[in-house]
Parts: C-alpha cells; sequence; structure tokens
C-alpha cells in the first residue's frame, strides 16, 4: 500500500525536475524565439483552423514563434512522412509539431520517432487534470510517458435534427433499430477515418461483455471470439444503412454536411461540443440534438507531440506550452470557437481564469453526459480495420 | 535545316550548352524517380500482402472498367462530333470552346460535377420542383459502386481532349488535300458522308489516335484526384487504394501500395495490348467495312453532332454557374433551387490566405516558362534525329501512371533531401508540363519551312534577329497554345504536389481535394473556382495573342 511517507518522497522526487525545467523554460523560450514551428493538424474544420490561426497570432505576438499550420487530412499521411525523413537521415524534419493520438502515436512511440519526455516539463502542464481525467496519461490504454502533451478531451457523441428525431437512439442496439426504421439515413465513415474506426470500437465495445480484454495489447484468440457478436451486430445494421451499406462516407465532416442537407438523420462526432458550435454557426438548425450513448461512449484525450527529427524543437515547445495556458484552453472551450474541452483542472486555476471556462447549455449541447468509457488499446485498431474491410470492404 | 548555331567548334560547345538543361532538368529527374520506381517494385512480401488485401481485384477491376469504358465512350463521343461538324460552318470555331474545356483541371470538373449530381445536388432540387420532395433521395449518384459517376466526369473531360487531337489530325495540310480528294471520289460514286467517314476516314485516322487513346485510357484508370472527389469508395479503384497505402502510417503499407501501383501499371498495359491487338484483327477485316451500304443508325448518330457537342459545352457552363452561386451560398437547405443566404464570406477567407493561390501561380508561370525554354533550346541546337528520344521519354512521363511515376519521385527526393523544397516541388511541376509542351510542340516546331531561314540569312539577318522576328512571330500560335497547356497542366497536379511538398506548400488541387471532403461548399466552391479561372484566362490570352494562325490549328 501507499503510505505518507513513499507519497512524500514521490512527490520530491517529482517536484525536483520541475523546478530544474524551470530554469530550463526560459532557455528554451531564449532559443524558440525567431524560430518556425510547422504544426501538422487535421484541417477538416474551420472553427478548429481558424482557432489555430489565433494561437499563431499570439505565440509570434509573446514569443516570436512563427506558427504555419500545415493542413492535414489524415495524420498517418504525417507518420509515413516523418518515418521517411529519419530513414533517409534528414534531421532537419518537415515536422516540428504534429496534432496526434491512439494508433498514430503508438506507431511513433514505438518506433522511436518522438522527441521527449518534454510534456512533463512544460509549465502549464501543472494544471493538467492527470487525475480526473486520466486519459491525459493513457493514450488509448498506451503510457504516454510525456512523449506528446495534452491539448483537448473528446467523447463520441451522436447528433440529429430535434425536429426530426423524437426520442434518440441511446445505444447501438437501439440506433439499429432507428436505421431500421428510417432505412438509408444512418451510417458512418469508412475506417480508417477516425470516426468510422471509432463508430467500430464503440461497436464492438457494446457487443462485448467481458471488456477486460481491451485494457491490453490485443490477444487475437480472445479478440476471435469477441468479435463474434459485434460483426452479427454490424450484419444486421448493414442492411438498413445509406446506399445499404455497401458504400460509405470518407469523413465525419463529409456526414456532418449530409445531416445538414436532410440526406442523413445522424450525424457523429468526437467533439461533444461540436453540434451546438455548428448549430452556432448557422450549418444546423436551431432544433438540433446531441446525446451519448446511456451506457457509455468511447473518450479520449488528443495532443501535440514534437517529432524527433524535428527542426525548431524548442518553438514546438513554447507552441505546445501555449495550448495549455488557461487563456488559450478557455478560448478553445468556448462554443462559439470551438467547444473542444479543457484538459486542465479548472479547480487549480485562479477564481478569473476558471471562470472563463463556464458554457452555457446552448442548442445542440449534450444534456445528459454519459460516462466515457476508455479506448480499446491501440493494437486493436489494424485488426478491426482489416476484419471490417474484409466483411464489409469489397461492396 | 542547318542553323548559324551549329557550324563551327564552337557551335557544338553551345549545342551541349541548350542542350543540356533539358537532360539535368526533365530527363535526368525523369529517369531517377522511374529507376527508384522500379526499385520499389522487388519487395517480395508487399506482393504478399497486395494478394491478400481483400479489396485488390474487385479494386483492380474497376479501375480497368472506368478506365475502358472512359476511352470507349470519349473516343466515340469525340469521332461522331467531329466528323458531324467537319467542314460544316461550325468548323474554324471549334478550338476555341474546345480550348477552354481542356483549360478546366480534372478535379475542378469532378468536384462541379457532384455538385450537379449528388442527392442534395443542384439536378435533384430541380427534380424536387416536381416530385415535392423535402429531404434528398436516396440516389446513388456521386461515389456510386460501378464508378459510373466517375466515367461521366472522365467522359465530360476526355471528349474535348480528343477532338482537339482529331481536329489537330484533319488540319494538317497534307491530310486536308487527301481527304478533299477522297471524298471527291466517294461523294461521285454515290457515297453519303457517313459511309465515306467509317469506310475511308476513320481507317486512316483510328491508328493516328492509338497513342492519344492510350494516355487517355491509363490516365483514367489511374486518376487519383477525380476517383477521391467523385469514385466509388467501398471497394474504390486500385489508383485510391494505392494512394491511401502509400500514405498510410504502416510502413509495410506503404510497401504494399508501391507493389499495387506496379500491378495497375502492367495490368493497364496487358489491358492496353490485348485491346490493340483485338482492333488490329478487327480493322484487318476491311470487309465489312467497306462492303454494302452504310448502317442507317450511323446517319443518325451524326446528325445530331451539334447538339452533342453544345450539351458538352453545356455541362461545363451549368457546372461553372452552379459553382459561382455555391461559392456565394451561405445557406441553401434542400430542397431550394436559390440560396437563402448569400455572403462574400467564403471569398474573404480566400483573401485572408491566398498562399495556395499563389504557389500554384507562381509554380505554373516558373514551370511553364522554363519548359518553353528547354523545348526551344533543344530544338534549336538538336538534330531532329534526337527528337525521338526526348519524344519517347516524354510520352513515358504521361503513359505511366502519376502514382507510379511519383512514388519514385518521392524516393529519389527524400534521398536528396527535396522534399519539403521549392526546388523539389518545382521540379515534379516541370516534369509534366515539359513532357505535354514536348509533344504539342515538336512538330509544329519542325515542320517550320526552312526557306524562310533561307530568306533571313540572304537577307544578311543575324540567327538571333532571324529568331525573333521571323520564327517566333510565325509559331505564335502553336507556342502560346502549349503554354497555355503546360499552365493548365501545371495548375492541376495534385499526386506528386501532394507527395513532394510535405505539407510545406499547398497548392490549389490540394486545398480542392481536401475540401470536398469537409463541411464549407462554398469555400469549397472557391478554391475550385480558382482552380479553373487562371488556366481559362491563359488560354483566352493565348488564342486572342495567336489569333492570325489560331484558327488554323
Amino acid at each position: 500500500m501507499i503510505n505518507r511517507r513513499s507519497l512524500l518522497s514521490f512527490a520530491a522526487v517529482s517536484l525536483l525536475p520541475n523546478m530544474a525545467f524551470a530554469a530550463d523554460w526560459s532557455a528554451v523560450e531564449a532559443e524558440a524565439k525567431g524560430q518556425e514551428v510547422y504544426f501538422n493538424a487535421w484541417a477538416g474544420a474551420d472553427n478548429i483552423n481558424a482557432y489555430i490561426a489565433w494561437a499563431g497570432e499570439q505565440v509570434k505576438a509573446r514569443f516570436g514563434v512563427t506558427l504555419n499550420h500545415i493542413k492535414i487530412t489524415d495524420t498517418a499521411e504525417v507518420v509515413k512522412r516523418v518515418r521517411d525523413e529519419v530513414k533517409a537521415g534528414k534531421a532537419d524534419g518537415s515536422v516540428d509539431l504534429v496534432w496526434i493520438n491512439g494508433e498514430n502515436f503508438r506507431v511513433m512511440k514505438t518506433e522511436k520517432l518522438l522527441f521527449g519526455p518534454f510534456a512533463a516539463a512544460l509549465p502549464n502542464f501543472a494544471f493538467v487534470d492527470t487525475v480526473g481525467k486520466p486519459t491525459t496519461l493513457q493514450d488509448f490504454t498506451e503510457t504516454v510517458d510525456g512523449l506528446e502533451s495534452p491539448w483537448g478531451m473528446a467523447q463520441f457523441t451522436f447528433f440529429g435534427d430535434g425536429a426530426k428525431i423524437s426520442s434518440p437512439p441511446k445505444s447501438m442496439i437501439e440506433l439499429a433499430a432507428f436505421a431500421k426504421a428510417n432505412p438509408g439515413r444512418v451510417t458512418y465513415p469508412a475506417p480508417p477515418d477516425f470516426h468510422g474506426t471509432t463508430f467500430l470500437k464503440q461497436a464492438l465495445v457494446e457487443a462485448t461483455s467481458d471488456r477486460s480484454i481491451f485494457a491490453k495489447p490485443i490477444d487475437k484468440e480472445a479478440f476471435a471470439a469477441a468479435a463474434k457478436p459485434w460483426l452479427a451486430f454490424l450484419d444486421e445494421l448493414r442492411p438498413s444503412l445509406w446506399r445499404e451499406g455497401k458504400q460509405y462516407p470518407k469523413s465525419q465532416a463529409e456526414i456532418t454536411q449530409m445531416v445538414a442537407d436532410g440526406e442523413l438523420l445522424i450525424g457523429l462526432t468526437f467533439n461533444p461540443n461540436e453540434p451546438a458550435n455548428l448549430v452556432a454557426a448557422g450549418t444546423l438548425p436551431k432544433t438540433t440534438i446531441a446525446w451519448q450513448h446511456a451506457a457509455g461512449t468511447i473518450g479520449n484525450s488528443h495532443f501535440v507531440a514534437i517529432p524527433t527529427n524535428a527542426k525548431a524543437k524548442a518553438g514546438a515547445q513554447v507552441v505546445a506550452n501555449f495550448l495549455l495556458s488557461a487563456e488559450a484552453q478557455a478560448r478553445k472551450n468556448d462554443l462559439k470557437i470551438w467547444g473542444d474541452p479543457t484538459v486542465l483542472d479548472v479547480t487549480k486555476l485562479s477564481g478569473d481564469d476558471a471562470k472563463q471556462f463556464a458554457n452555457l447549455p446552448a442548442p445542440g449541447s449534450v444534456i445528459f453526459p454519459a460516462p466515457a468509457m476508455l479506448e480499446p488499446h491501440g493494437s486493436f485498431v489494424p485488426l478491426i480495420e482489416a476484419i471490417w474491410l474484409d466483411h464489409y470492404g469489397k461492396g | 535545316m542547318v542553323g548559324p548555331l551549329r557550324q563551327g567548334v564552337t557551335g557544338k560547345v553551345w549545342r551541349r550548352a541548350f542542350g543540356s538543361p533539358i537532360i539535368i532538368l526533365f530527363v535526368l529527374p525523369l529517369v531517377v524517380s522511374l529507376l527508384f520506381a522500379l526499385g520499389a517494385a522487388f519487395d517480395l512480401s508487399a506482393w504478399q500482402l497486395l494478394w491478400a488485401h481483400p479489396q485488390l481485384w474487385p479494386a483492380l477491376g474497376l479501375s480497368i472498367f472506368t478506365g475502358l469504358m472512359s476511352v470507349l465512350l470519349s473516343a466515340s463521343l469525340a469521332i461522331i462530333i467531329v466528323a458531324g461538324l467537319y467542314l460544316s460552318g461550325w468548323w474554324p470555331r471549334l478550338s476555341f470552346p474546345i480550348g477552354a474545356m481542356l483549360a478546366m483541371p480534372h478535379v475542378a470538373l469532378a468536384i462541379g460535377l457532384s455538385f450537379l449530381i449528388m442527392p442534395s445536388g443542384f439536378l435533384a432540387r430541380s427534380v424536387a420542383l416536381f416530385s415535392g420532395w423535402t429531404t434528398p433521395p436516396n440516389w446513388i449518384t456521386n461515389h456510386d459502386p460501378y464508378g459510373l459517376s466517375l466515367i461521366a466526369a472522365l467522359v465530360l473531360k476526355e471528349t474535348p481532349f480528343l477532338m482537339w487531337i482529331l481536329i489537330s489530325i484533319l488540319n494538317r495540310q497534307d491530310v486536308r488535300d487527301n481527304f478533299n480528294g477522297q471524298r471527291a471520289v466517294g461523294l461521285s460514286l454515290g457515297h453519303t458522308m457517313t459511309s465515306i467517314w467509317q469506310r475511308l476516314y476513320l481507317p486512316q485516322i483510328v491508328p493516328k489516335l492509338v497513342w492519344p487513346l492510350f494516355v487517355v485510357f491509363a490516365y483514367a484508370a489511374t486518376v487519383v484526384d477525380m476517383a477521391l472527389v467523385i469514385g466509388p469508395t467501398q471497394p474504390p479503384t486500385l489508383a485510391t487504394l494505392v494512394w491511401a497505402d502509400i500514405n498510410d502510417s504502416q510502413v509495410l503499407n506503404n510497401a504494399r501500395g508501391a507493389a499495387g501501383a506496379w500491378l495497375l501499371t502492367v495490368a493497364i498495359a496487358i489491358v492496353a495490348l490485348g485491346v490493340w491487338g483485338l482492333a488490329n484483327v478487327i480493322f484487318s477485316r476491311r470487309e465489312w467495312l467497306t462492303v454494302g451500304p452504310a448502317p442507317r443508325a450511323l446517319i443518325k448518330v451524326f446528325f445530331f453532332a451539334r447538339l452533342k457537342f453544345s450539351s458538352l459545352i453545356s455541362v461545363y457552363l451549368i457546372i461553372t454557374v452552379l459553382l459561382v452561386i455555391l461559392s456565394f451560398a451561405a445557406l441553401w437547405p434542400f430542397p431550394n433551387l436559390w440560396p437563402e443566404i448569400l455572403s462574400i464570406s467564403a471569398w474573404s477567407r480566400v483573401g485572408l490566405d491566398p498562399s495556395a493561390f499563389f504557389t500554384s501561380g507562381v509554380l505554373a508561370v516558373s514551370t511553364t516558362v522554363t519548359a518553353f525554354a528547354l523545348v526551344i533550346a533543344w530544338m534549336e541546337t538538336q538534330p531532329q534525329m534526337r527528337d525521338k528520344y526526348v519524344t519517347l521519354l516524354s510520352a513515358t512521363a504521361l503513359g505511366v501512371p502519376a502514382i507510379v511515376l511519383a512514388l519514385g519521385q518521392y524516393r529519389a527526393f527524400l534521398q536528396l533531401g527535396l522534399t519539403g523544397s521549392t526546388f523539389g516541388l518545382f521540379l515534379a511541376h516541370l516534369l509534366p508540363v515539359t513532357a505535354y509542351m514536348f509533344i504539342v510542340l515538336v512538330g509544329p516546331y519542325r515542320s517550320f519551312d526552312s526557306r524562310w531561314q533561307a530568306s533571313a540569312s540572304g537577307l544578311l539577318a543575324s540567327f538571333p534577329r532571324f529568331f525573333w522576328a521571323i520564327k517566333l512571330p510565325l509559331l505564335k500560335a502553336p507556342l502560346l497554345a502549349a503554354s497555355a497547356i503546360g499552365f493548365a497542366v501545371s495548375f492541376g497536379q495534385y499526386v506528386p504536389a501532394q507527395l513532394i511538398s510535405a505539407g510545406r506548400y499547398s497548392t490549389l488541387p490540394m486545398e480542392a481535394v481536401t475540401l470536398t471532403s469537409g463541411t464549407n461548399r462554398p469555400l469549397t466552391a472557391a478554391f475550385t473556382l480558382l482552380l479553373m479561372v487562371p488556366p481559362l484566362l491563359v488560354f483566352m490570352a493565348a488564342a486572342h495573342f495567336g489569333k492570325s494562325r489560331w484558327s488554323k490549328l
């Protein structure tokens, strides 16, 4: 058992490097001045792009760091590019900072493509809610080890027009029934789009009684058994999907657009506040409702990481630290700006800082938040995607 | 043609000096890229992974199907329209609308067409006017499983290209003289024009079309950007499958993608050879072409040529107008035919960050100017007999699937530290631009009448003076046309730009493809228009300033 003394000594040990880093941090800031940081970040949403542009203005004005948003459609491209560059011996890599989590993080960590550990040394990391939000330390149950710095919180959420949906389906079983009653009006993005993969994981977790298998690296035999009810569910769902489940949209954004058009009834997102944000932006009607499955939906954190061959490592750390500041996190949390939930423990902040985080319920907000379920270990992803492709990828 | 530059010892030095840039900037990068691409083909485990891919065979089938259908339909349509309009009142004025259609980048057309045919698109809204739909229908249009909408987009884009090739063949002086004689004979013997086309003209023209048809087939069967925008998704075409693999985070999948790219290349070559062989067998048995009366159906087909051509132009116009409206449509709920709220927000967003526009523009201008200089320097200093090597390499650059070439280029540039660099991106765009411009220019440039130069020498004009005052003005039309094509080709590059830019640079096709899977339709439309308009303006300028000879092109 943990006794008081060991707790104290643990605290002392963990404090020591922090103090040492405090002196180092001004050195990092000094080095960062004048650096150009190429931030490779998924750019599928305008509001996020606008937020990153704002962050760029701020770090330029405050720290003399130029932030270039490299707009990408899939973080996998970045993983591949960094690996290729490292292999080719390119020391001044094209990526300084990457928006990442889950499977891509696991691959980069395993292949030693990441710089660090650096996260714990960021001054603003002290305010991260690592206790209440354990996914800031466990990314898809892979330990973070300071190789990436938390940026935001995510939880799988569904949305639709409340004028057309009287009682939203609160489980995968109910969703299948809803799809049957409304053929062709429900779908999910084809994996390996991460929203599509998450939909499959959500279905897998809901269909599996013994969920302990998901906390460890994949055991293919145990998974073979778990996969049966999951596949049975997907088989049942398929014929009532959009285009009878023979074709799937490419991305979550495409589905959102089709929901806005009325072509689909239910959309999905990883950001519980996205529907409210889209209502505020005028993309979705004011009657929009958002919900999570009653027994819980998959939740995780998303991070920023620095590749091992990054050119502007100091600048990248300064940006990562700024993204963790109360000001940047509060702005990100604002429904009208982005609505991405914070990774900070708001109670650790000063009163004025904490106040900025209050979001009043708005049209499109999730009214009854459900518990967040842990992501299956990242090693499940390749097999989930392969099985799906084998069953549903052939038209 | 013996130019003053080719006389004496200094002439030799000059020749080397002017012949070498095309070797350094075009031939060398091309050969190195091909070698690196070839190197990627010898990975046994990658092939094993590829065979095990559950989507491999349906995806390959889709690629071949879309490629064959596109080439078959666009060739038929092009021949029917050209035959129907041949020597008609429209004939001298055809090159302008055809050139304008050619100037539209492929991916822009695909985006525009998908806005037209998607279940919430303009077509469905027009139907809803009568049917009373309030929600978009369950239409399976864009991203349909058989690739039909992809085929439609390809046919719309390739028909003008093949018409342009056909017209330039038919307008050649020797062909024109021959055909005039044959027509006189045919008409005297009581044949209709349809019959003359079928029995006399086509058997002579089709052999000249073999390479353009192959290029169209290879392009259609391997296109990535259009297929991403409008093509089938599950399974996708093999090219998009390969593209996803090449960009995947798993190193094994990267290798599988390279193997897939080669499989696609080999499959295309085999199918093309098969079709070519079959066509040879059919055309060698001429009896069915020459015996008996002309089938009546053909007459009707030819009769509607004007209507068909007008419809083709109309689709381009409708798409353009639709994109303009969309770019201002802040809110346009189904089934309204007109947006509820108009706003300039998409355009002001473009104005706030015009970097992609500038990157594309600078690349297009610099590569066109460079390719122009490379090609002219080559033609002026190298004997004509060496042209065949560059022609062959250019044809290879256009015939080898872009994914294969870009893959090799990416691997080579990675080793040389050129990925993510301005120069690397420039080279990647220069390659297809030079290839197109060389192929387009080699004919007109080499057939330049050498007597002009003899006269100039007789008048004691120096070579530079003759070159600037006589030769360039006389070759103005083909030079300007080739430059317009070069510009459009550079503007439309997606695959090499995406791989070589390493995210450091963003070009318009990259922005447009990314935006099509997002939620901002006005912005997508605005970027698509940005992608369309500059090549069109450049083409119109070329048509205007090359006017004196343009109509004879």
